[in-house]
């Protein structure tokens, strides 16, 4: 008498345990690691530094570009000319405690023209922002 | 009467599960920045001369337009500009680290050379524009 093969039981599906695990890894890696700030609408390259004085404030940041332009928000403004606008902001808001992040190609003699603009304006002392060189 | 209706146990579906931690996944990964970023406190410089006190040690740190250095008028390398920078101090308190810029000059050799003076021990530092050195 001939037997047959009882029917093969169905391949089971792959598992998708370990798929999950993986992606909850990535996911508590990039919560934990990463820290979240609003992007900056201006693309610079920051120049790289090692001195850190831990005062950096986030109330008025100024961006210098490459070509010297300098931006506060979506206004653009000439390096000459940007504190005496500022002026008026900086009084409203009742801070002098500006940041710059100027471009790295960026002319020196515009982000010059700049600090002392604010020091006629009132701002004694700038934060020029940084990026960690290895 | 009735037969109590037969519940087949089944499994809870994993893929919504999946979908919604993809999303979170990608959210953060976009979101996210890993870029470290330091500020670097400046005095702004003074734009009349009347403020700048003239009786003190001066060094004088010029950014030619091609970006190198020149101490007192001697060209450094980067490497050097700190310990040339402190040499020049001669450990007195009162001196004053003047960095003229060039008008080709960019921002990154002017924060190097801020950095520089800093490192060196300057404890005030002066920044200003200049047409051409010689």
């Amino acid at each position: 008498m001939i037997e047959f093969d009882e029917a093969r039981p169905r391949r089971p599906y792959e598992s998708v345990v370990p798929l999950i695990n993986v992606v909850f890894l990535l996911l508590v890696f990039f919560l934990l690691a990463g820290t979240l700030q609003p992007t900056d609408d201006i693309d610079v390259d920051l120049p790289v530094g090692q001195v850190d004085d831990k005062r950096a404030s986030e109330d008025v940041i100024l961006y210098v570009e490459a070509d010297g332009f300098v931006y506060l928000g979506e206004t653009v403004m000439s390096a000459d000319l940007a504190p005496y606008m500022l002026r008026k902001f900086l009084d409203e808001k009742g801070v002098f405690d500006v940041s710059i992040k100027a471009d790295e190609k960026a002319p020196a003699h515009e982000l010059i023209k700049l600090m002392e603009g604010l020091r006629n304006v009132g701002v004694r002392e700038v934060n020029l922002v940084t990026e960690q060189s290895e | 009467m009735f037969d109590a209706p037969v519940h087949k146990k089944r499994i809870v579906s994993l893929t919504p599960l999946i979908d919604v931690v993809f999303l979170l996944l990608i959210f953060f990964m976009l979101a996210s920045s890993f870029l470290q970023t330091q500020s670097i406190a400046v005095l702004t410089p003074a734009p009349n001369p009347e403020e700048v006190e003239t009786d003190r040690h001066v060094v004088e740190v010029w950014i030619m337009n091609d970006g190198s250095f020149r101490l007192d008028g001697d060209p450094v390398t980067p490497d050097m500009l700190a310990d040339g920078i402190r040499r020049n101090l001669g450990g007195d308190p009162e001196a004053v680290v003047s960095i003229l810029a060039e008008k080709q000059a960019a921002v990154q050799p002017l924060i190097s050379a801020m950095e520089a003076a800093r490192n060196a021990g300057a404890q005030s530092i002066g920044t200003s524009r200049v047409e051409a050195l010689r």
